[in-house]
């Protein structure tokens, strides 16, 4: 990316992080706010990066004409990070660690299961095996690919690279989808009674809708960057475009700051 | 195999419609604070028309932005508009009586930010895709600020924070079963989401007129007025949910049968149980 | 221990609505023509290749079902504050989503289609009446199943998500399961049955689908029976598994060394589908072959 841009970019990142800092050093904010911005960013970076990974193929994959999954990349990665934070806000009370576990796990069996079903269609029901276009052996399992392509295509189907990409893209975005979820329910769970005059336990649902709906947000934000940088479908982590993921990363680091800086303003008291 | 994007050549342009949009969008919203001054919440219903003129806006927009191809799909521009629409909205309602102007300044930093980054860090390189992301931003939060105040009445945080629920006859104070708390706003962001991009992505091809395309647009924004109509009953008072209702209904039906009349002006043939017109290919 | 059983038991109910509800959405999207495969019904016109396809661009099928459950369960969430019986609630919900849904699909087949005027493929008003009547209702039955499962976690298993959250969550999920599945077999299987079986379709083969079929011209609602011979029935399996294993690990092992039983079950789970996928995967190479010999490699002979 061209240098001049990468430097605002990081400047925008530092001035992010600034803000954040300078209102802890005022004490409008404790040091929880703070981490929470870093963890924020840091979970943004994780989306960003995990949707890379995903095999996505657009329409032409719906023809059997290109590998990969026939859908949309920032709504594919939404499906499985979104299903990942449903599992990581449900063991959110049994600790932060347990939950990212559990977010992690949810987004990655998703695609695990989605994958799966992916190849049972193509293999079962269309009669084709999986075949890579990119690449003349599978980087995993080391299977020739080239003679498995049919012709007039870019192969088909989901070979081994490209299922393993997609389950660690969903264990990358439920990753990251939850620790920005858990970042933002604690500073909301630590701040708004103060701000609301009421109990922590009476402004819970509100805590964990915000949060959500945050989450939710952000994760579209970073997808839909992603899915920019992809410039629409990838392979997998085999395909050469995989190699753009540094600058989405620098992208969704500071766009994952601004949002999670104005997500904590909220409960300033300004 | 792309479906080849045109831009149309356009009888109003961009420009205008930002400042009809703009202008109505926050006059509109403006125009619910009548709810706070009268004590009554009758004028819940101006919220929703903020909206709808939003996203009339807002669809001129995504056409001048995916006119350039962008590489992936339309409803991805929807996505990012809601999607930092709603946070720039939810801090911008701390404000009080300023919450619309806040949300629209924040909204625009954070599509100024999101749209650099787009442009110049992912090398997208599309002449418009700072200012369109922009203005894709303060539109997602004027839509989501729009439906949430003719859900709940005010647009301030303590309002959409604040809800009561009845047991046993007592009206109670409870977060459960508030705006946010309840997550409705979720609601609002999938309606504005999808309504957003709907009109452009519906009326792409070469054959598209921009009037049927605003048209369309005006539609899906009254259609989101209705459900937004629908869940407001749990929050204000029954005569006035009505009354967003009924506007609501009698501008999606007006625009339903123009947008109708518009396809029948435009379509190469209106034909009912025809045989497949084969050109001579 | 009654707490556990309770708790599988909804587990099983909500993964057989969710398998309900994943045939449903991939026998709708067909029908209704919506995602990656509608861009060969787009396509077709430009090709010179007219037809009476239902051409339902409503982005893709992901945000649509995202909203139309957030829509139902909004909605449902609302007249439960206003103490309606749930069940009515969600009934009313899933109702007044489907009329949404039909609405958009009419605005966008008359949209498209208008504005494929130029390639003179013109607009039959009698498709807008069959199909989405049908659509509508396959529609009805997705939202329906998926929003009780929601109510079913946050009412009964205890989710802190309140259900407009949840609807979102899960309408996304759903239309991105069903989407995987089913648009390959679509797009490939029906849409280009004259094609070869076996192969994928060849790029010079696009835009000319299938519009002269088993009784005379092919309309969308042939692809309802189509849909409900494999692609269906494999996007509710590959839905309802991932709402089943979803709810079933968090239920049965999140009690063991505090919650990360559940984890270690999924990265179990995970394990075996990859290793379901990779046996499916030498399968096909085995049973189907090469479609070409094996490049000779450069060997020092």
């Amino acid at each position: 990316m061209p240098k001049s841009a990468l430097g605002i970019a990081i400047v925008l990142l530092l001035v992010f992080i600034g803000i954040g800092y300078y209102l802890v050093m005022n004490g409008m904010i404790g040091m929880l706010g703070f981490e929470a911005l870093i963890g924020i960013i840091i979970g943004g970076v994780l989306i960003a990066f995990g949707v890379h990974f995903v095999p996505v193929g657009g329409a032409p994959a719906a023809m059997g004409q290109a590998p990969g999954i026939a859908t949309g990349v920032a709504m594919l990665a939404a499906g499985a990070g979104l299903a990942g934070v449903f599992g990581g806000a449900w063991a959110a009370p049994l600790g932060l660690w347990v939950a990212l576990g559990a977010g992690a796990v949810g987004g990655g069996l998703l695609m695990a299961i989605t994958c799966m079903m992916v190849n049972v269609t193509y293999v079962f029901a269309m009669g084709i095996p999986a075949a890579s276009g990119k690449v003349d052996k599978d980087p995993i399992t080391g299977d020739s690919q080239p003679e498995y392509k049919s012709q007039g295509t870019e192969g088909h189907g989901l070979p081994f690279i490209s299922y393993v990409g997609g389950v660690i893209g969903g264990i990358l975005g439920g990753l990251g989808g939850t620790l920005i979820y858990m970042q933002l329910l604690a500073v909301y769970t630590d701040m708004l009674p103060a701000l609301m005059n009421a109990s922590a336990d009476q402004i819970m649902p509100i805590a964990i809708s915000m949060a959500g709906i945050f989450a939710i947000g952000m994760f579209l934000v970073n997808a839909v960057l992603t899915a920019y940088n992809i410039t629409g479908t990838i392979e997998g982590p085999h395909d050469p475009k995989f190699k753009r993921a540094p600058r989405a990363v620098v992208a969704s680091a500071v766009a994952s700051a601004l949002c999670g800086l104005m997500a904590i303003l909220i409960v300033v008291p300004l | 195999m792309s479906v080849k994007i045109e831009a149309s050549h356009d009888g109003i342009p961009h420009n205008t419609i930002l400042g009809i949009g703009f202008v109505g969008s926050l006059v509109c919203i403006y125009l619910t604070y009548l709810n706070v001054i009268t004590g009554l919440d009758l004028f819940s219903f101006f919220g929703g028309l903020g909206a709808v003129f939003a996203l009339v806006w807002g669809t001129s927009t995504i056409k001048k932005l995916c006119s350039y191809g962008i590489g992936t799909g339309v409803p991805s521009a929807g996505m990012i508009a809601l999607g930092s629409g709603v946070i720039a909205m939810l801090l911008a309602t701390k404000f009080g009586i300023a919450t619309p102007i806040a949300a629209v300044i924040i909204a625009a930093i954070a599509g100024l930010v999101i749209g650099f980054l787009a442009n110049n860090v992912l090398n997208m390189n599309i002449p418009v895709m700072v200012q369109s992301l922009a203005e894709l931003a303060v539109i997602g939060a004027l839509i989501i600020l729009g439906f949430a105040t003719m859900t709940t009445g005010d647009f301030t945080l303590a309002s959409l924070s604040s809800g009561t629920i009845t047991i046993f006859g007592f009206a109670m104070n409870s977060y459960t079963t508030s705006y946010l708390g309840g997550g409705v706003i979720a609601v609002a962001f999938m309606l504005g989401a999808i309504a957003i991009q709907h009109p452009f992505n519906a009326a792409l091809g070469p054959s598209n007129t921009q009037d049927r395309t605003l048209m369309l647009a005006a539609e899906c924004g009254f259609l989101s007025m209705i459900m937004i109509a629908v869940i407001s009953f749990a929050f204000i008072s029954v005569g006035s949910a009505l009354f967003g209702l009924l506007i609501a209904i009698i501008g999606w039906v007006y625009t339903y049968v123009q947008f109708i009349e518009l396809s029948k002006r435009d379509a190469a043939g209106w034909l009912d149980a025809k045989m497949i017109v084969e050109t001579e290919a | 221990m009654e707490n556990i059983v309770l708790g599988i038991g909804v587990a099983a109910l909500a993964g057989a609505l969710a398998t309900v509800a994943g045939a449903a959405e991939d026998t709708e999207s067909d029908i209704g023509s919506q995602g990656d495969p509608n861009s060969q019904v787009q396509l077709a016109p430009q090709m010179g290749y007219m037809h009476r396809i239902f051409n339902k661009a409503i982005a893709g099928e992901p945000p649509a079902w995202g909203l139309w459950i957030t829509i139902g369960a909004g909605v449902a969430w609302a007249f439960m504050v206003m103490n309606i019986n749930p069940v009515l609630a969600i009934i009313l919900g899933s109702v007044l989503a489907s009329f949404i849904q039909g609405v958009y699909s009419t605005t966008a087949y008359l949209g498209r289609t208008a504005s494929l005027a130029k390639f003179g493929q013109p607009v039959y008003i009698d498709i807008l009446k069959s199909v989405t009547s049908v659509t509508v209702a396959h529609a009805f039955v997705g939202i329906f199943a998926t929003v009780t499962a929601c109510y079913l976690m946050n009412a009964v298993l205890g989710h802190p998500f309140p259900l407009p959250i949840l609807g979102i969550v899960w309408g996304i999920a759903l239309g991105a399961a069903g989407s995987a599945t089913g648009n390959p077999f679509y797009g490939k299987e029906r849409q280009y049955q004259n094609q070869k079986f076996g192969a994928g379709v060849p790029i010079s083969a696009s835009g000319n689908i299938v519009r002269y079929a088993e009784a005379g011209e092919r309309s969308s609602l042939d692809n309802g029976w189509f849909t409900s011979k494999m692609g269906g029935p494999a996007s509710g399996l590959c839905f309802g598994l991932i709402v089943f294993f979803e709810l079933w690990r968090t239920v049965i092992f999140e009690p063991i060394n505090h919650g990360w039983g559940a984890v270690i079950i999924g990265v179990v789970l995970i394990l075996i589908f990859m290793a379901l996928d990779r046996w499916i995967e030498v399968w096909a190479r085995k049973t189907y072959g090469p479609y070409t010999k094996a490049e000779v490699q450069e060997e020092a002979a």
